[in-house]
């Protein structure tokens, strides 16, 4: 429904989006300023100190851990790496900010000026309306395109602590007798990216923030967590008409906590944006805030509005001087990146781009994928991709669980494609056993053997069944050499009946086309 | 009553020698020190509070290691020795109040790494003195608790903020304080106090747990008597500190060393043009001409230089001062510690009507100041404008550091004034700090030296003495010969009126 409309106000109005990405690095041990463990959750104000309390008189020491991750998170996303930056202070009053200034970083953010490319196929390609003459856009063959999405800055700062409001409904303010602060996670070392304003689908921002996800698993710096707020997007929105350059009014868009969230609140924004502007009126700058279970953003209070954070140079700390030698050590540091995997499963095992991508999307799958064909061989690359990205991919998306956590092991995936390989087993008997496989952890091989599923290919014993069949049936035979040549399914189908469904189909058809034909 | 130690006539080394010999305990040293108290601080008024169970605790352990046969060269180097400091410094089982009703009731939970040095050398900690609320001020009449009284003249400021420290040491309280010096607020009450006071170097002491005023300013640094008592607290509170990031690694330095060497041959300069400022007193200005006329007589080189952007430093400095600190006192918002209003109708309210009612008139006058020196449209007229004025004077002082080793200054430009007679016109109180706060802006070291009674106010005058980065031994050095030249007699009427 909202997509068709979303369709046709996209023939009009063109979306210019900004993300805003907030990625806690939970790699590190300790906090941004103190020596306070970074967890997730745990007995409120456990995890806390006189630094990350901003007790009276304690200063902050900075985590050099957390900014060298910094650093590699900008030479993934090809940022260049500052060699003068320091931190500022932010300030503004909030009970859950212990000093009532938080420290960030302003006019000199460790990285600036990077990219990310961000394939986009299915749907999301006809919002793009303009994918052949698009900025930084590359179109596909198939209808897919990639585009170049610019990274304005990476800087790091430290995260603020949690309200939590008692006697209202559902934890929030309105209503609320109590609040209370859990300050465990204030001080947890936090990036923020800043993207540039070139996404122009809801579909390309969701790309977008699930391939940064990506990268940002790559490096290790994150558990990228949406659901326990360890990444979180925030977006800028606004609408210009087709064809001008001038930008719209923006809202800012929070509380999206999930990628289809993410997609769901923009698709809403636009359509929103378009109404009132379509019907004369104008959009208001302000901050809108996601309701998943209303499907609806509403503004927030306007309180933050026209803030004035009077940053000013963090005089509790020394400015930063990166030397050359300094950014290449931690650009040793720099894995495999997610787009030069997909280039070498492509060229390394032969997959078409769509499987390259896809197994590349996932770090877990790509590594069980390289695991099982260095058993198997590239030869196999191809079967051990179709069974990964339907059998298993099916099986991992039912059970709600990764591929880790599955009792499937490469070797069984590799076990499973030479059983059809060598004939074995059908592909249809495959599919019987890697249901079992999965369930049980047992090998493929042992499966087979205990349940007596081998294939029949046996062409005395597929011959004698075939002629009883022709014999019973005078009058299909009859029709079939008359021309009814679909006929032939009736056959097969009775064979492989007869058989327990243990017929090599491809000898079944083969003895039914001789015996038919003479 | 009274016990046979008078504290006053002995000096940190003599007690810690005292104490290994046998002729009192450091309980009895401590039991001396509260019993001053107990007799002079109803006048003087230096103490916030007072902690025998502390006092006691850590004396105890002194006596217990002479007791197990620990002699003089086991003790630590400041075994027993009375100190005393600044409320703004954390130390575990005492409140740390910065003389303001918002932290009146916080009790610190760790300790400032400065003190905690000074107890691991064996001092006997007897309590918390009092300040300018977070040390804005120069006369310590802006204490939320009452003004310190300077016991030379009781009617009269010891100067601030760290008055509490100065009239402690003056007055014979304790041996050693500390006290925190962000625009002079150590040189300045030594120098009205009539005590030894010195500003180490930016970062030679850790700032942490003391409570900050202006991050970037702010130094720790000690009052005593004598010059050897600070050289022996500098080597007990110098030193990189992994819990400030601004502290710097030096290799280990002992300032007692070479003190006795005098200052043949060292150049020691006038600063000619801030002598000339307007407001200097006659008293005053004789005073530090005759002093350079004594350096030369010890055999120093003695010339004069100018230092044209001094004249800046106050400006720059009521710029970056009161800016930091409208940032570091945004944490007192009655949330998690200090006053908080009890019926708040939302946490604006909270925020607001707290703060109003804990922190005192010039705080709220140096926060309002900083806030807006911080705005949106005003940040590069005034605080960028300030740190341009500050990096002029650093590399005035560079020069002037090119041929001389030592500067030297009045500390401030009058002896003690009267409580009460500047505290109405803030313009005139802040004009106290002008020669103490060019150095705080450059991050080198000051030190305050007493060097007589004014002939015409027959009050205490200190001389500055100005030293590069890290150049803390010189000016220990050149202090010391005047200190053993002038043998001044720093014992207040407040002292010698009790009878001892």
């Amino acid at each position: 429904m909202s997509k068709d409309r979303l369709l046709e106000v996209l023939e009009r109005w063109e979306p210019v989006i900004g993300l805003e990405i907030h990625t806690e690095l939970t790699s590190t041990r300790t906090k941004m300023f103190c020596g306070c463990e970074v967890a997730f959750g745990g007995e409120p104000n456990t995890r806390v100190c006189p630094v990350c309390l901003g007790m009276p008189g304690a200063l902050p020491v900075p985590n050099q851990y957390a900014i060298e991750q910094t650093v590699l998170a900008g030479l993934a996303t090809e940022c260049t790496i500052a060699p003068h930056s320091l931190f500022h202070r932010k300030q503004y009053f909030y009970p859950d900010m212990p000093k009532d200034y938080q420290i960030s970083q302003y006019d000199q953010p460790f990285c600036e000026d990077g990219q990310i490319l961000v394939e986009v196929d299915g749907g999301g390609v006809a919002q793009r309306l303009d994918v052949a003459d698009g900025t930084g856009v590359t179109p596909a063959e198939d209808g897919s395109y990639t585009a170049r999405i610019g990274i304005t800055r990476i800087h790091l700062e430290e995260d603020t602590g949690k309200m939590v409001h008692v006697g209202g409904s559902e934890g929030r303010l309105a209503g609320a007798t109590k609040s209370l602060v859990d300050f465990n996670r204030a001080g947890t070392p936090l990036i923020e990216l800043v993207s540039e304003p070139d996404i122009r689908t809801p579909e390309e921002a969701r790309r977008f923030a699930q391939k940064l996800r990506l990268i940002w698993l790559s490096l290790g710096i994150s558990d990228c967590s949406m659901e326990e707020g360890s990444m979180r997007v925030d977006g800028n929105i606004s609408l210009r008409k087709r064809g001008t350059v001038e930008f719209g009014v923006k809202a800012e868009v929070k509380n999206m906590n999930s990628f289809k969230s993410l997609h769901d609140a923009l698709v809403y924004e636009i359509l929103r944006q378009a109404e009132l502007l379509d019907s004369g009126g104008t959009v208001v700058q302000e901050t809108r805030h996601w309701d998943v279970g209303a499907k609806r953003t509403s503004a927030l209070r306007s309180k933050e509005a026209a803030h004035d954070y009077r940053y000013f140079p963090e005089p509790d700390m020394t400015p930063f001087e990166f030397s050359e030698e300094f950014i290449d050590g931690i650009r040793q540091r720099l894995p495999e990146l997610p787009d030069a995997k997909k280039i070498r499963f492509m060229a390394t095992w032969g997959l078409p781009v769509h499987d390259a991508t896809v197994l590349t999307s996932d770090l877990e799958m790509a590594e069980f994928f390289e695991a099982a064909v260095t058993i198997g061989g590239a030869e196999r690359a191809k079967p051990i991709a179709n069974l990964m990205l339907n059998d298993l991919a099916a099986h991992l998306n039912a059970a709600g669980i990764s591929v880790t956590a599955s009792k499937v092991v490469p070797a069984m995936v590799d076990e499973l494609v030479a059983l059809v390989e060598e004939g074995t087993i059908s592909g249809k008997q495959a599919k019987d056993v890697f249901t079992e496989m999965a369930e049980t952890g047992d090998a493929p091989g042992a499966i087979v053997e205990i349940r007596g599923l081998k294939q029949v290919s046996d062409t005395g014993a597929i011959e004698a069944v075939v002629d009883r069949i022709i014999a019973e049936n005078p009058d299909k035979v009859e029709g079939y050499r008359s021309g009814r040549t679909g006929l032939m399914g009736f056959f097969v189908g009775q064979v492989m009946r007869e058989m327990g469904g243990q017929a090599n189909p491809a000898v079944v058809n083969e003895v039914l086309g001789r015996r038919l034909s003479s | 009553m009274s016990t046979p130690i008078d504290l006053s006539t002995l000096d940190a080394p003599r007690i810690r020698a005292a104490i290994a010999a046998g002729e009192f305990t450091a309980r009895e040293a401590a039991q001396a020190g509260l019993e001053r108290i107990e007799a002079l601080d109803g006048a003087v008024h230096a103490f916030n509070q007072v902690t025998p169970d502390l006092a006691f605790a850590a004396a105890d352990r002194i006596d217990a290691l002479v007791a197990g046969g620990a002699g003089a060269d086991e003790l630590p180097p400041l075994a027993g020795v009375p100190v005393a400091f600044k409320d703004n410094m954390n130390l575990i089982g005492t409140n740390t109040t910065c003389s303001s009703r918002i932290l009146e009731n916080y009790q610190s939970v760790y300790d400032c790494t400065a003190v905690a040095r000074m107890l691991d050398a064996g001092a006997v900690p007897l309590g918390k003195l009092n300040m300018d609320e977070f040390a804005f001020g120069s006369s310590t009449e802006n204490s939320a608790f009452g003004p310190t009284h300077n016991p030379w003249d009781t009617d009269r400021v010891p100067g601030g903020s760290s008055g509490g420290s100065a009239a402690a040491v003056s007055a014979g309280m304790a041996a050693i304080t500390l006290g925190s010096d962000t625009g002079g607020s150590i040189r300045q009450p030594g120098a009205l106090c009539g005590v030894v006071a010195m500003k180490p170097t930016y970062g030679r002491v850790s700032r942490y747990g003391c409570v900050a005023f202006a991050s970037s300013l702010d130094q720790i640094g000690p009052f005593s008597k004598t010059v050897e008592e600070t050289a022996l607290a500098l080597n007990a509170i110098c030193g990189k500190d992994s819990m400030d990031a601004t502290s710097v690694t030096r290799p280990a330095e002992d300032f007692t060393e070479g003190l006795n060497d005098g200052v043949k041959g060292m150049r020691i300069a006038i600063v000619r043009d801030m002598l000339e400022m307007e407001g200097v007193a006659p008293e005053v200005k004789a005073s530090t001409l005759a002093m350079a006329e004594k350096y030369a007589a010890m055999g120093a080189e003695v010339g004069e230089v100018d230092l044209p952007s001094a004249q800046y430093g106050l400006s720059a400095y009521y710029i970056i001062g009161p800016a930091e600190a409208s940032s570091n006192l945004a944490r007192f918002d009655g949330i998690r510690y200090g006053h908080r209003v009890k019926d708040a109708e939302d946490v604006i309210d909270l925020y607001m009507r707290s703060r109003a009612e804990g922190f005192g008139p010039e705080s709220i006058r140096r926060i309002m100041l900083g806030t807006y020196a911080l705005s949106a449209g005003y940040y590069d007229a005034y605080y960028g404008q300030a740190q341009k004025a500050r990096t002029i004077i650093i590399r005035d002082f560079e020069r002037a550091f090119a041929d001389y080793d030592v500067l030297l200054t009045p500390t401030t430009p009058t002896t003690a004034f009267k409580i009460g007679e500047k505290s109405a016109d803030p313009l005139s109180m802040y004009l106290s700090d002008i020669y103490t706060i060019p150095v705080n802006l450059a991050g080198i070291c000051g030190l305050s030296i007493p060097v007589g009674l004014g002939a015409d106010s027959g009050l205490p005058i200190g001389l500055q003495l100005m030293g590069t980065h890290f150049a803390e031994s010189t000016i220990l050095r050149a202090a010391r010969a005047l200190e053993a030249d002038l043998k001044f007699d720093t014992t207040p009427p407040v002292v010698r009126n009790l009878g001892a």
